[in-house]
């Protein structure tokens, strides 16, 4: 069965991103929004406004020196070379105005869409803006600030005593702020799916890191390898995902819904399609159904091609939390508005044309790589999940 | 330095599974050699080492010995799941590898064929090369012209977009002239692109990430 779903958005979740020429531009958040809009699929679906989250929520994952210091940078009051101590003022992560407010902002969105799933107003609940799953304790990193996974984790945790909570991250790069927040945790599971950190940023996210202390086997990662297409991707995901959701049986699934896995992504070396972001939303969803009475909350994260993938695939995300149809074509309206300010070409259909996407010289050899990082998983880890 | 190709042995003594042990093992002593994979058709269906071969044998001096080493046959005493590399594998994970599954010796297959093995003694050289693979960052090649002041400009750029350097390791590079090196950094940044972009200009070939 299926159940109502909620989208919280406001404008100012767009105020998060670091400026100019910075691979990290909110304008993805609008052109998605603005093609989710055109093709109707948001008639329904007022958007949810969300408050900004306090010092309180952020301190359950972050230290408060850090929060501080992230203050003190948006108001123009630090000192870059006490900042670089925290990750804030690189390259990665410029300082930019009012930057505490932005991405308290961001934790509160999803946070609200948590706590809109547990209270039962809506079966799932998205917020694009979420995912930003590199920040630390303690730093800024990979672009992430807070953490927003992290915060509302903890939090609910706090809310909800007992929780269990499943966080399931499709980002081509490792979720490795989250988790190690919850390393020790054996009520919250995080799996996440990533090109190999022998390859890509962070450079964590080998099977054997799989928890530690009472949450030994409560860390799942699956490395892939470079140039890991659709059909590689999404069998690895199948062989590890469900099982080890079913050994966990969690009340809650939170996913981190990156695009960056896309071929066409700058960031990242894997191969997939828009296939895969049809795939995941629409397994996991099946899964919180029969896990946990459908309670599911979707993230953004990663997603560098900012008009030809990231819109494409976010759509297709709120048609599987929101059960509507994904349509064939791109609106004209839509096409006629962005066209002329896209660097790039834009694609006219929703869908990849597999033909466009052709295997890789080495394709069998990647996917028979990535099989047995998963017999790997399936044999060292899972059995370790109560 | 960098890659399994570039340390592995390309000229590999391999058996088959009807080989006695005495063949193997003066093989062993011939070549002094410890690892030795087993073929079949042309495929990798083993690797057996001279403790292997040993322990499936009478000690010197041992009445039965001769007898078995003419019985006994690799195909019965062979490892049959090996562990292999690929010739482009970064050579810290294959070290990995090595160390992890507490092995000292990798068969190389390219495409299913045996193209080399990689021995601990192998990695050894290799290793000293490479410290600091586990710091988190994103890994960059460059080719650096082998003169002075050429990496520092590397460094120099990379420090301009204010991404800071983890770690930085060089080899030789064994193609191209004039003679060059790769410089293989850990770069605190998640937009290696970036850096690759900025060192493209300045004429550097960056051989990781992947230029577009």
């Amino acid at each position: 069965m299926t159940g109502k779903a909620a989208i919280v958005h406001d404008t100012a979740l767009e105020s998060y991103g670091f400026g100019g020429e910075h691979p990290f531009n909110p304008l993805r958040l609008r052109l998605t929004l603005e093609l989710c809009e055109n093709m109707g699929l948001l008639e329904d679906y007022p958007l949810t406004p969300s408050e900004p989250a306090t010092v309180r929520d952020l301190t359950t994952v972050h230290n408060l020196t850090y929060v501080r210091m992230v203050q003190e940078a948006g108001r123009g009051s630090a000192l870059l070379s006490d900042l670089l101590n925290y990750g804030i003022g690189t390259g990665d992560n410029p300082v930019f105005p009012d930057m505490h407010a932005a991405c308290a902002r961001v934790v509160g969105g999803v946070l609200e869409a948590c706590r809109v799933v547990m209270r039962g107003d809506a079966a799932h609940a998205m917020c694009i803006s979420g995912g930003l799953h590199h920040a630390l304790r303690s730093q800024a990193s990979g672009f992430c600030v807070y953490n927003d996974a992290g915060v509302a984790i903890a939090r609910l945790k706090e809310e909800r005593p007992g929780i269990r909570i499943a966080y399931v991250d499709t980002d081509a790069h490792h979720g490795d702020g989250v988790q190690w927040m919850f390393f020790e945790d054996p009520d919250v599971l995080t799996v996440s799916m990533h090109e190999s950190g022998r390859y890509l940023f962070p450079g964590t996210g080998e099977v054997h890191e799989k928890g530690s202390g009472e949450g030994v086997g409560y860390s799942v990662n699956v490395p892939l390898q470079p140039f890991t297409d659709d059909d590689s991707f999404i069998s690895t995901f199948e062989a590890v995902v469900p099982e080890a959701l079913r050994a966990f049986k969690p009340d809650l699934i939170l996913s981190q819904n990156g695009c960056d896995a896309h071929k066409l992504d700058p960031l990242t070396h894997l191969s997939a399609t828009t296939r895969l972001y049809e795939h995941v939303p629409a397994a996991i969803h099946d899964l919180a159904h029969e896990l946990c009475g459908g309670r599911w909350v979707a993230t953004g994260g990663g997603g560098y091609d900012i008009w030809r993938v990231v819109p494409r695939a976010w759509t297709a995300l709120w048609a599987a939390v929101s059960h509507q149809e994904l349509p064939e074509k791109l609106p004209e309206v839509w096409l006629e508005k962005w066209g002329a300010k896209s660097p790039v070409g834009l694609p006219r259909l929703m869908r990849d044309d597999p033909a466009d996407y052709p295997a890789g010289p080495r394709a069998r050899e990647i996917s028979d790589r990535n099989k047995r990082t998963a017999e790997e998983v399936l044999e060292k880890v899972l059995p370790l999940i109560r | 330095m960098l890659q399994v190709k570039d340390s592995m042995a390309r000229e590999v003594a391999t058996l088959s599974p009807g080989d006695t042990a005495g063949e193997a093992l003066a093989l062993c002593r011939e070549r002094r050699i410890r690892h030795l994979p087993v073929l079949d058709g042309g495929s990798l269906v083993g690797i057996v080492s001279d403790r292997d071969l040993r322990s499936a044998t009478p000690a010197f001096g041992d009445s039965a010995r001769a007898a078995a080493l003419a019985e006994v046959r690799v195909g019965d005493v062979m490892v049959r799941e090996v562990v292999t590399a690929r010739p482009d594998d970064p050579i810290d994970a294959a070290a990995n590898t090595m160390r992890e599954k507490k092995i000292n010796g990798l068969p190389v297959l390219e495409e299913g064929e045996l193209v080399g093995i990689l021995t601990s003694s192998d990695v050894m050289e290799s290793l000293v090369y490479l410290l600091g693979a586990h710091e988190p960052g994103s890994r960059m090649e460059v080719v650096v012209p082998d003169r002075p002041g050429t990496l520092a400009g590397v460094a120099g750029l990379i420090g301009e977009l204010g991404v800071n350097i983890v770690s930085v390791v060089t080899g030789p590079r064994l193609e191209g002239e004039p003679p060059s090196r790769v410089a293989v950094f850990r770069v605190d940044t998640i937009n290696p692109a970036h850096a690759a972009d900025v060192l493209e200009k300045a004429d550097y070939t960056v051989l990781w990430p992947p230029r577009p």
